[in-house]
């Protein structure tokens, strides 16, 4: 047998933290699934893409690995496919699967260098070989990983697709697209940075952490202005990949710089990360389902009022909300708390180059935080709260719904968020496995539960209100006037002063046009507002170029015998010439 | 230990002092007398011994956000590191927990479905998106070492403008208006009444004088001197409203950005390597 074909499979210690997300991704996602009585073909391809990524954590060889990940590339497509009579999803779709490829192709050229360095496509003799490639091999290596691992976790600006293909899938499937296939393209990036092509320069991991850095902004800054609720959750997702390869950067970063330290706190606040990030983005998405479900629209102009109908799960989602903005009693908080522990232990580290990359990061992940806080507070604050903003119908929820999936993915947000040494003290000593010093991480556990006051006190609070000499429920004073829910706030116009704030990116433009009246008078007026992401269009740009010339080199497959003939022969003699 | 609960009780009975003095202060120097300092005591009694007016409909989320505004600010006071050691703040816990506060607040803004509150909300939300930066950088530096105080000062007078906006004063915001045009952070707290107002303004009072002495942290010194840049502090704010007029809402950002840069200028200063240059 040709040793690329090598199957072979095995835990090791990396694909742990990474098992672990997946398993509670899988877990959720399986109660909701059960509970929705889902079709016997929607849930039978969610179980084989769950299989698929836990056949790529576990793999051990190259021809595993790939065989895995295009399982897993084919099945999510066919997830991102499930409504395609529908115009946009077949949009979504194609675009998937272009980045998709190119990815994989990007992913397998990697390997080969690296299989045919090593004579063996077993990761193990890969790494063993690792230290004797060629220092241009080695960038090579490392920047075809980074495009391939790194389009398929969303990574800025490799990240147009993703906001179309995740919320285009049904809610199951995005959560776990965005829960824990993002994580798992970031398993790819550290399994080949840390292990198969060490040591990278330092130069990789700084330039690792700036992309991410600048991705977590961007995500961060899509997601506060945009309107509809699915496309906001994947611009989310975009944010937190940015924030995990940053961190993970630092890791490489610091290992390159010989400062063991550092990196294991990094590696741990990855893990970590990764973990939380599977709970509260499942969580999300499957909130946006009921919504969906609910009310038969995701856009949130239409939203607004279900505290009392989703009874339920809205409040749970208010939670992952919180957890998404890295609030305190969530896994987000501690999560967001060890990644800038990394950066900001870095900050003196006598190396300049990772001195400013970690000034840098901080900057942008402190910006990306206030934006995803602003995003959360208008997904929630608008999606849920308030009065209906349309005249969807919708029934009382029954306890027995998907709620059980969320429920579990919020209770795990709550542990992780309260006792947040329950999953690092398992993450610890992989880092240190990794890193070869045990990963210090600071006083996060005695943090998160000196947290837990905040709930406590606001409960007793909440119940001395209770207790007021009169409680009166009236109509919000609006001034005198009606209390209609058009005087309500809407998405649009909560983002604005953000779409103002930040024109340079978003290029806003409005149209104001008076359809009845005079312009001192207009009794109808019509009020359109546009944004234009121009970082998106250069990459659109880029990959519709790439299509166009795709669709040039279908001339050779002209679909006439003789051609065909022609090029075997052609083909035959050139094996003839080299084999001579 | 005993130190540390003797600050967060003295954060805690005089937080609305403070809140007294400074107004008192500004009213003087508009040359007015001003109500006494401890008006806003006198202010707190009054309404927890009123009822509570609810919106309609309204949710867990206007029910609870004044609670855990207030909760997330005495947890604010108790990270504030004693003021007697020079010990490192924890920036993310502190501008996390403040976060939290706020988040509650426009949650509660946007469940009482009035535009007012609604814009109110969305302005808070996004000049908070750009406060955090600097109050995550300039807090971050006190984890190294001193060098001059060229630096400490840099650092507060990032958390000075970011205190100007967190506690709604000119020049970014008022305190003294409920007027729709130009307000932020009093248009959040429009709907409350009785004991959620009391919270809400408890919970004010509480943020605003932990962010103080936080800043007075960031200033050379310890023990004694940052008590008394604690004083300094109370005595130039009202000089702050009194001098400067408020700016144009979208000219806000560029009083952020010149925080980011006080702050970057501060941190990058203690950088060693970098900022011993």
């Amino acid at each position: 047998m040709l040793p690329m074909l090598d199957v072979a499979f095995g835990p090791q210690p990396l694909a742990l933290p990474f098992l672990a997300a997946l398993a509670l991704g899988a877990i959720g996602v399986g109660v909701a699934v059960a509970s929705m009585r889902a079709r016997v073909r929607d849930a039978a391809l969610l179980a084989a893409f769950v299989a698929a990524m836990a056949a790529l954590l576990l793999s051990q060889s190259v021809a595993a690995f790939m065989l895995s990940w295009e399982a897993m590339a084919l099945i999510s497509a066919f997830l991102v496919g499930t409504h395609a009579e529908q115009r946009y999803v077949r949009r979504a779709l194609i675009a998937y699967a272009i980045v998709g490829q190119i990815g994989a192709l990007c992913i397998l050229a990697a390997f080969a260098l690296l299989g045919a360095h090593a004579g063996s496509y077993d990761f193990a003799a890969i790494a063993a070989s690792a230290t004797t490639l060629a220092p241009g091999m080695r960038i090579a290596v490392a920047l075809l990983a980074f495009v391939g691992f790194g389009s398929k976790a969303g990574l800025a600006p490799m990240h147009f697709w993703l906001p179309r293909a995740h919320p285009a899938a049904p809610a199951p499937a995005s959560a776990l697209l965005s829960g824990v296939m993002l994580a798992v393209a970031l398993y790819g990036l550290a399994l080949v940075g840390w292990s198969l092509a060490q040591p990278l320069p330092a130069a990789f991991g700084i330039g690792v952490t700036l992309i991410g850095a600048f991705g977590a902004v961007l995500g961060a800054l899509y997601a506060s202005v945009e309107t509809d609720v699915k496309r906001l959750l994947a611009y989310s997702s975009v944010e937190q990949s940015g924030i995990a390869a940053s961190v993970l950067g630092l890791a490489f970063a610091a290992r390159a710089f010989d400062l063991p330290q550092l990196a294991s706190l990094a590696l741990l606040a990855f893990f970590f990360h990764v973990l939380v990030h599977a709970a509260f983005k499942s969580l999300l998405f499957l909130g946006a389902g009921r919504i969906v479900d609910a009310t038969g629209t995701s856009d949130l102009e239409q939203l607004g009022g279900l505290m009392y109908t989703l009874r339920y799960s809205a409040p749970l989602i208010v939670l992952g909300g919180a957890a998404a903005a890295a609030l305190p009693v969530t896994g987000g908080f501690a999560a967001e708390w060890l990644i800038f522990r990394g950066f900001i232990a870095a900050l003196a580290a006598q190396h300049p180059a990772l001195q400013i990359a970690a000034l840098a990061a901080i900057l942008a992940l402190a910006l990306a935080g206030g934006l995803a806080l602003a995003a959360f507070a208008k997904f929630v604050g608008i999606g849920l709260l308030g009065r209906r903003r349309s005249e969807h119908v919708t029934a009382a929820e029954r306890a027995s719904a998907p709620f059980f999936g969320l429920a579990w993915f919020a209770g795990a947000i709550v542990v992780l968020g309260l006792v947040p040494d329950l999953a690092l003290r398992v993450f610890g000593p992989i880092a240190r496995t990794l890193a070869g010093v045990a990963p210090d991480p600071g006083g996060i556990a005695g943090l998160s539960r000196s947290l837990a006051i905040v709930p406590l006190l606001a409960a007793a609070a909440t119940a001395w209100v209770a207790r007021s000499r009169a409680i009166a429920w009236r109509p919000t004073w609006t001034c005198g006037s009606a209390v209609t829910r058009r005087a309500q706030y809407t998405a649009t116009a909560f983002a604005k002063p953000l779409a103002r704030i930040f024109a340079f990116a978003l290029l806003p433009t409005r149209e104001r046009t008076i359809e009845r009246g005079d312009a001192n008078f207009p009794s109808a007026l019509r009020y359109e507002t546009h944004l234009r992401y121009p970082i998106d269009e250069i990459t659109r740009a880029a990959s519709a170029a790439m299509q166009r010339w795709a669709r040039r080199t279908r001339i050779v497959q002209g679909g006439r015998l003789r051609v065909y003939l022609a090029y075997a022969v052609i083909g035959a003699c050139v094996l003839f010439w080299l084999a001579r | 230990m005993i130190a540390h609960l003797v600050q967060v009780a003295a954060l805690l009975l005089a937080a609305p002092l403070v809140q007294g003095v400074l107004t008192t202060l500004r009213a003087r120097l508009q040359g007015r007398p001003g109500p006494s300092p401890l008006q806003p005591y006198r202010t707190l009694r009054k309404l927890a011994h009123k009822g509570i007016v609810v919106p309609l409909d309204a949710s867990l989320a206007f029910l609870s956000a004044p609670a855990i505004f207030a909760s997330a600010s005495v947890m604010l006071a108790w990270l504030v590191p004693v003021a007697t050691t020079l010990r490192p703040i924890d920036a993310v816990a502190i501008a996390l927990v403040a976060a939290l506060g706020r988040f509650a607040l426009v949650l509660a803004a946007l469940d009482a479905r009035s535009s007012f509150e609604g814009m109110a909300a969305s302005r808070e939300s996004a000049f908070a998106a750009l406060a955090e930066a600097p109050l995550v950088l300039a807090l971050a530096s006190t984890t190294l070492a001193q060098t001059h105080a060229l630096a400490a000062f840099c650092s507060a007078g990032a958390i000075f403008l970011v205190n100007l906006f967190e506690t709604a004063r000119i020049p970014i915001d008022n305190q003294e208006t409920h007027y729709e045009l130009t307000m932020i952070h009093e248009g959040l707290a429009l709907e409350f009444a009785g004991r959620h107002l009391a919270l809400v303004q408890y919970g004010a009072a509480v943020r605003q004088a932990a962010l103080m002495l936080i800043c007075a942290l960031l200033l050379p010194g310890s023990g004694l001197a940052t008590i008394a840049w604690f004083a300094a502090l109370v005595a130039i704010t009202p000089l702050v409203e009194r001098t400067f007029a408020k700016v144009r809402l979208f000219e806000i950002p560029s009083l952020f950005a010149l925080a980011t840069l006080l702050a970057l200028g501060g941190i990058a200063m203690r950088i060693p390597g970098i900022g011993t240059w």
